[in-house]
């Protein structure tokens, strides 16, 4: 699948699992360690430089920083974890919106709704929002019930899905005890809008916004009528194809609050592996047994 | 007269589904009502009928081909052809249902056998092979009697397996607790067995115009299976509703509540439970009536209608239940709904499908001899 000269040409499943193929992984180590590369040598791209370690330098610096380290090591030993602070959550919803703006996501399709929750009575009342992206569970209930393997756990723990493949069973979305499968019913926020010549409005205008690709898994996919995704289920994946480009999920730098973070577990430097350790983390639906990867601080 | 009504009913409904069939297949699941949260609709809950009836059906022609019940004797014929078209029925449903059919061959090619629904569609792909094996060899019975004999073990254990599997299927779903409950994988043959039990009531009741003795007991022996297959079937719900409801989890009795007293109370109320139920064990339990055909084929029919919206009613309250409360509100889209009621295209192109079915089976009725000719007599 590698050519000597480095140039890598991908099929449609190589791209999926690409930096995460074992092969890939073998081929990072020796880099890493200062052996010389084998005839097959995937690179890393090119990583955003960062400022010199600081003592209080912003979260979002100190991630990408662990999100680097972590791209150096072996796919396998990397386990990537999120961090939600529901202390620090405000209910913006702007890593919702970012994330439709990432993903392109049509109308019914959402990764990373944020629920809200009315705790108390007057005047003792609070309210809590909490972030749902996927769980990325350690025994996700999604992938077995796959009748054509069309999704599956990456060594590094990302669930994902070959659009590819999928059949549109939607047996995975009824297995997910988070409701964070959806559906892609070819829906177009556009449909039925006025023709103007508009930027934003209008189907001329915004249906380009619509149909320009998406990258999701590192594949560039212009949206048109019943191509996939249409009549996939879709999922989130962590910005699997920002995380492989050093940036972090796009869900974590537009949280006004900083109230997302994001890393690799397996790493005890990283800023994620601090937050997991303290007692006030929690998971959801634990009593299931899916491990979920996303942890909540309350 | 009736068979003319027939032919007009099933002819109307074959051009309404090619309409919906049409919008399908032009505008894929737009116009489908269901969505991310209830995501399985009207379409899965008959294909769970359809090919429930078709391994019901199927065990009934074993009485014929393998256990040699004298009362079954050369009825066999008949059922393999009615499971055949129900599977057929059934599978149609479910293929239409897929969000990308023409890649349904993945299913056979690139298998996933830890997937139930795999288990299930290479399972129904045998299941078929047999029955149109066995539909064959069946107007030569003396010669492939053997055959016949095998075939039907070998369809009897799948009918049964597959039937379970499908309350396996949803069974196996930890993340729905009104699904996930041992008994469903135990309850499914019960209910495949009855729907089956039920189509012949009606077949016979409606085409058996052949006045004997015969009939009269063929009729009676099937009022009594579907009388008994009736009462465990609502033994089942009575364990199943008490049990969820006396547990108290909160997902569970959510979706039994929804059965209940939800938007649609009245197709378990007045469908499933009062036209499905009671109306049929009543006649069935009456004698004289129960061996009358109109009235046999009335209960009968009842029986289908009452096993369709038992279906529905385990498929879509199940799903009308959030995995998370505060779900309900967190992002708003047509397709994030928990409530659910099938589009006009989706009754379209099941309609369209049962029409095809019974159009199938007019025909094949009057130009293939499907049933021994003391039946057909008349």
């Amino acid at each position: 699948m590698a050519e000597s000269s480095g140039k890598v040409t991908l099929d449609r499943r190589d791209v999926l699992v690409k930096l995460a193929s074992a092969v890939f992984a073998g081929l990072v180590a020796p880099a890493v360690v200062g052996e010389p590369a084998p005839a097959e040598a995937v690179t890393l791209p090119e990583l955003p430089q960062l400022p010199p370690p600081q003592p209080d330098e912003d979260p979002l610096v100190r991630m990408m920083r662990d999100l680097q380290r972590a791209l150096q090591k072996p796919v396998e030993q990397r386990r990537w974890a999120m961090v939600i602070d529901l202390r620090k959550c405000v209910g913006c919803h702007a890593c919702t919106i970012s994330c439709v703006v990432e993903n392109k996501l049509p109308p019914g399709v959402v990764y990373r709704p944020v629920l809200e929750e009315e705790i108390g009575t007057y005047p003792h009342v609070t309210r809590r929002f909490i972030p749902r992206p996927c769980m990325q569970c350690e025994r996700p209930p999604c992938v077995p019930v796959c009748p054509v393997n069309a999704t599956w756990k990456r060594p590094d723990g990302i669930v994902v899905i070959d659009y590819d493949q999928c059949i549109g069973c939607r047996y995975c979305i009824t297995a997910c005890p988070y409701g964070a499968r959806t559906f892609d019913f070819g829906d177009r926020y556009t449909e039925g809008t006025p023709r103007a010549q508009a930027f934003l409005v209008g189907e001329e205008g915004a249906a380009v916004h619509e149909t320009i690709p998406m990258f999701e898994y590192g594949q560039p996919r212009p949206r048109h009528d019943e191509a996939s995704p249409v009549g996939n289920t879709r999922k989130c994946h962590f910005c699997l194809h920002r995380i492989e480009r050093g940036l972090l999920p796009e869900c974590v730098v537009t949280c006004i609050g900083r109230a997302t973070y994001f890393g690799d577990a397996n790493d005890p430097e990283s800023l994620v592996s601090e937050l997991i350790a303290r007692p006030n983390v929690m998971r959801l639906k634990e009593e299931l047994g899916t491990e979920p990867k996303v942890y909540y601080l309350l | 007269m009736v068979r003319r009504i027939l032919y007009g009913l099933a002819i109307l409904a074959v051009l309404f589904g090619l309409w919906g069939i049409y919008d399908r297949v032009a505008f894929g699941h737009q116009n489908a009502a269901y969505g991310s949260y209830v995501v399985w609709g009207l379409w899965v809950a008959l294909y769970l009928f359809f090919t429930g009836i078709a391994a019901g059906t199927f065990v009934f022609a074993t009485l014929d081909y393998l256990f040699r019940v004298p009362i079954f004797a050369r009825t066999g014929r008949l059922s393999l052809f009615l499971a055949l078209i129900t599977l057929g029925a059934g599978l149609l449903h479910i293929w239409l249902d897929l969000g990308h059919p023409e890649r349904v061959w993945k299913a056979y090619l690139q298998p996933n056998f830890n997937s139930v629904m795999d288990q299930i569609v290479w399972g129904y792909t045998i299941f078929g092979l047999i029955i149109l094996m066995m539909l064959g060899m069946s107007f030569q019975p003396q010669r492939y009697a053997g055959w016949l004999k095998l075939l039907s073990a070998v369809g009897l254990f799948l009918a049964l397996f597959l039937s379970g599997g499908v309350g396996a299927l949803l069974g196996v779903q930890a993340a729905r607790p009104f699904w996930h409950v041992g008994l469903f994988p135990v309850q499914f043959p019960f209910f495949s067995l009855a729907s089956g039990a039920a189509l012949l009531l009606l077949v016979y009741g409606l085409f058996d115009r052949a006045a004997n003795e015969h009939r009269r007991s063929l009729l009676r022996v099937l009022a009594i299976l579907t009388l008994v297959l009736q009462l465990i079937k609502l033994y089942f719900l009575w364990a199943d509703f008490s049990q969820s409801i006396y547990g108290g989890v909160p997902m569970n009795v959510a979706a039994v509540t929804e059965v209940l007293f939800g938007r649609y109370w009245w197709a378990f109320w007045i469908l499933q439970l009062f036209l499905g139920s009671i109306v049929p064990i009543i006649i069935l339990l009456w004698p004289r009536l129960a061996t009358e055909p109109p009235w046999a084929a009335l209960a009968g029919f009842l029986v289908l209608l009452g096993f369709a919206a038992a279906r529905a009613n385990i498929v879509f309250p199940a799903l009308s239940v959030p995995e998370l409360p505060q779900l309900i509100g967190a992002f708003h889209s047509a397709r994030l709904q928990f409530h659910y009621f099938p589009s006009l295209m989706e009754w379209a192109v099941s309609v369209g499908i049962s029409g095809l079915a019974g159009l199938i089976f007019l025909i094949a009725y009057d130009r293939l001899p499907l049933t021994p000719e003391h039946v057909r007599s008349a």
